[in-house]
């Protein structure tokens, strides 16, 4: 079994400070709850520590017993979230091709590994392409695998590019069969061809009710933005796509801004400091991106089900807001639908989660059916007695592709389990049985069984 | 007991109070077989019998017990039912034995009498009616293997092919969480490296993961000797041949399950 970790050190990583998720946007001279609780501990009450409370009926002392160092708060969660990208344990791979900004779209790349190329990384990193559950940590250097249906999806790009169309698409497909990975692939040849890249790595983030929102003044029917996830966004925005964005100048009037004509887009972001700007700065940017003579524009989201469904937020009638009716979702989802043009090109690219996957029967009927009519099947028509269909859900997916992401083939899998092989994980000689039992063990090639088939089973 | 009041009726009849002469030997009546009076008086007649004929032939040459004619001895309990006696089973064992050192008798020169007692001790099948109907190939060019564990029934049916698995319509990790019951599920091909030169289309029914993960064993192992016969020894070395008895033991009255005893209590 390999492992992330190499077993000479079996301490507890130090992370000094945990990083919030959110960051905590206040003036020094404020003392809200949440900056004292990273800045210092409270102070300490007489009244608790006077008293003698008997903390534990256990006997035999209780806490004394154990004098392990508790963690720090969020330390876990960012132990949990933490993306290691390479592993000193594995042995470099020579001799694989760096990907450059047009190869991932030509047809002889189908079938070969490349290395991300290091200045993207960071921007990967940034947007969160990267997810704990893949395997980056056990390899030396971050490589991918471009397969049939990731050529397919650059070469895609690159005519929406040419074209300046939208494309929009839909990526399904089951479990572990590496829909995130086609994500990760199309925003590093996005990022490659100087795209403006904006990403939602987790669509459950915004329907949750973990993270704060507000109605939106003037909208009827009413719209609700989430100010501090959206002012996080525009950070990642503009960490991820600080070069282009600085090319580009702003060509409207933002009187509230007090930019100058002059000014580049990244400024405009930087005139957002505090959450309560946030949408109206994103709503800027969005409009200063979709005039003509912008570059191209990725728009990607991760979990499609759960920006289909009634969220978990409550309007003033304490009734559930529909997702679609939460601001950045629906700039998204117009995106996706077609309302919203995009006049530079550009791809809107949602995808489905296996592992997280909330079933709404509308968004599978419109797969389906779209599925069906690209494939020349008999298209599926509705269920009768089905209640539960939502109308919003099914205008807003009608007029994507779909892309279906399944196992990969004989050849794709041998390629990487000559990678696995080369970089010491995979023990075994790969030979044509070899290739044919891993690949039927993974459930006929689905490569995140592969992985775990091949890679994280221990043998004893 | 039902067979004694036969037995009287019938010692009235031809006991023969009087000898042949006319002369009454007798005036009560006296059962014919000196066992009547015991608990098991049929019984105890045929071990006589057994008995009184090896001391009779023991003296007539034997072969070696391998080379002796294989006989579907009765079991205890169907002794039982036919001559509706308890019969206990060491005593059922002893006559058991006894029957086997006759039917040690060579053949050729067995006496008849021998032969006529040794058919009560055997069951009455004949062994050549229950023969396994062989698998074959049907026209598609797939061979269709059963295999059962536990509570689990599988039907593989596989074919020449490139190695492709679907059970139930689902590929196997859909099927089998556990990497474990998958390789179990195959290694009837992995064993043999043979997976890249088969498909198997296969269902399974009833029992729980690793009943039928071991239930496909089976099956796809049935199924692959019937395209290649000579890996018989192979698979038999990778355990794919014989179906595994083991179930679940049953649960016995004064304990919790099959073996757990109830908590002791002070009163």
């Amino acid at each position: 079994m390999a492992s992330a970790n190499s077993l000479r050190s079996l301490m507890r990583p130090s992370i000094p400070v945990a990083p919030r998720l959110y960051p905590i946007i206040s003036s020094s001279f404020s003392t809200t709850t949440a900056l004292s609780a990273v800045t210092g501990r409270a102070p300490k009450s007489s009244v608790v520590t006077s008293t003698k409370m008997k903390k534990s009926f256990k006997k035999g002392g209780g806490s004394a017993s154990a004098p392990m160092k508790k963690p720090n708060p969020g330390e876990r969660k960012a132990f949990r979230k933490r993306i290691q990208l390479s592993n000193n344990s594995a042995l470099a791979v020579e001799g694989i091709e760096v990907l450059g900004a047009d190869t991932l779209a030509q047809s002889s790349s189908a079938g070969k590994m490349f290395s991300i190329p290091d200045e993207i990384i960071d921007q990967l990193r940034t947007l969160e392409a990267f997810k704990a559950t893949q395997a980056w940590n056990l390899f030396r250097k971050p490589h991918f695998l471009a397969r049939k249906e990731a050529v397919e999806l650059a070469s895609r790009l690159e005519n929406a590019a040419t074209k300046k169309e939208a494309e929009k698409i839909v990526l399904t497909g089951s479990k572990l069969s590496g829909k995130s990975l086609a994500v990760l692939q199309a925003i590093s040849y996005a990022l490659l061809n100087k795209w403006v890249v904006i990403n939602i790595p987790e669509a459950q983030d915004l329907t949750n009710g973990n993270t704060d929102y507000a109605h939106i003044p003037n909208t009827e029917p009413a719209v609700y933005s989430q100010p501090v996830y959206i002012f996080r966004l525009l950070q990642t925005i503009h960490k991820a796509n600080k070069a282009v964005l600085e090319s580009l100048k702003v060509e409207k009037d933002w009187p509230l801004t007090g930019l100058q004509k002059g000014n580049s887009l990244a400024e405009l972001i930087l005139t957002c400091k505090e959450s309560e700007f946030a949408w109206t700065t994103f709503n800027a940017l969005w409009t200063e991106l979709t005039l003509p003579g912008r570059p191209p524009v990725l728009f990607s989201l991760d979990g499609l089900s759960h920006i289909s469904k009634l969220s978990q937020y409550r309007d003033p009638a304490f009734n559930l807001i529909h997702s679609h009716d939460l601001a950045l979702i629906r700039t998204f989802v117009d995106a996706l639908s077609g309302k919203t043009k995009l006049p530079n090109g550009g791809a809107v690219i949602a995808s489905t989660s296996g592992n997280n996957m909330q079933f709404h029967p509308s968004q599978e009927l419109v797969l389906a059916q779209l599925e069906a009519g690209q494939s020349g099947n008999p298209i599926p028509k509705p269920d009768p007695y089905e209640k539960n269909y939502d109308e919003r859900v099914y205008e807003s997916l009608k007029n994507v592709s779909v892309l279906r992401i399944e196992g990969i083939n004989h050849d794709d899998t041998k390629t990487l389990m000559g990678y696995w092989a080369a970089s010491g994980l995979l023990r075994n000689i790969v030979n044509n049985h070899t290739i044919r039992e891993k690949w039927a063990l993974a459930g006929n090639g689905n490569v995140g069984e592969m992985e775990r088939v091949a890679l994280l089973t221990m043998r004893m | 007991m039902a067979a004694g009041s036969r037995d009287t009726a019938k010692n009235r009849s031809e006991n023969g109070d009087a000898t042949n002469d006319g002369r009454i030997e007798r005036t009560n009546t006296v059962p014919s077989s000196p066992s009547y009076f015991t608990r098991e008086p049929r019984f105890n007649d045929l071990y006589i019998r057994l008995t009184q004929l090896l001391n009779k032939y023991h003296r007539l040459p034997t072969l070696p017990a391998n080379e002796a004619p294989t006989l579907p001895w009765m079991k205890v309990d169907q002794i039982r039912q036919q001559l509706g006696e308890p019969v206990k089973s060491s005593h059922f064992a002893k006559m058991i034995r006894v029957g086997k050192r006759l039917n040690l008798i060579d053949p050729s020169l067995r006496p008849n009498e021998v032969d006529i007692v040794l058919r009560q001790l055997t069951r009455n099948i004949d062994p050549y009616v229950n023969n396994m109907r062989p698998i074959t190939i049907d026209k598609f060019g797939r061979a269709i293997g059963v295999g059962k564990r536990k509570e689990s029934t599988a039907r593989a049916f596989v074919v020449e092919g490139t190695g492709e698995v679907l059970v139930n319509g689902k590929p196997l990790n859909e099927i089998f969480g556990r990497v474990h019951d998958r390789e179990s599920a195959l290694w009837a091909l992995t064993a043999t490296q043979r997976m890249d030169k088969y498909n198997v289309w296969a269902l399974v029914r009833g029992g729980g993961t690793t009943g039928q993960a071991e239930a496909l064993t089976l099956a796809v192992a049935k199924a692959l000797l019937v395209h290649e016969p000579a890996l018989k020894p192979a698979l038999r070395k990778a355990g794919c041949v014989t179906r595994d008895p083991r179930a679940v033991e049953r649960k016995k009255h004064g304990r919790v399950k099959a073996r757990k005893s109830p908590a002791w209590v002070k009163r």
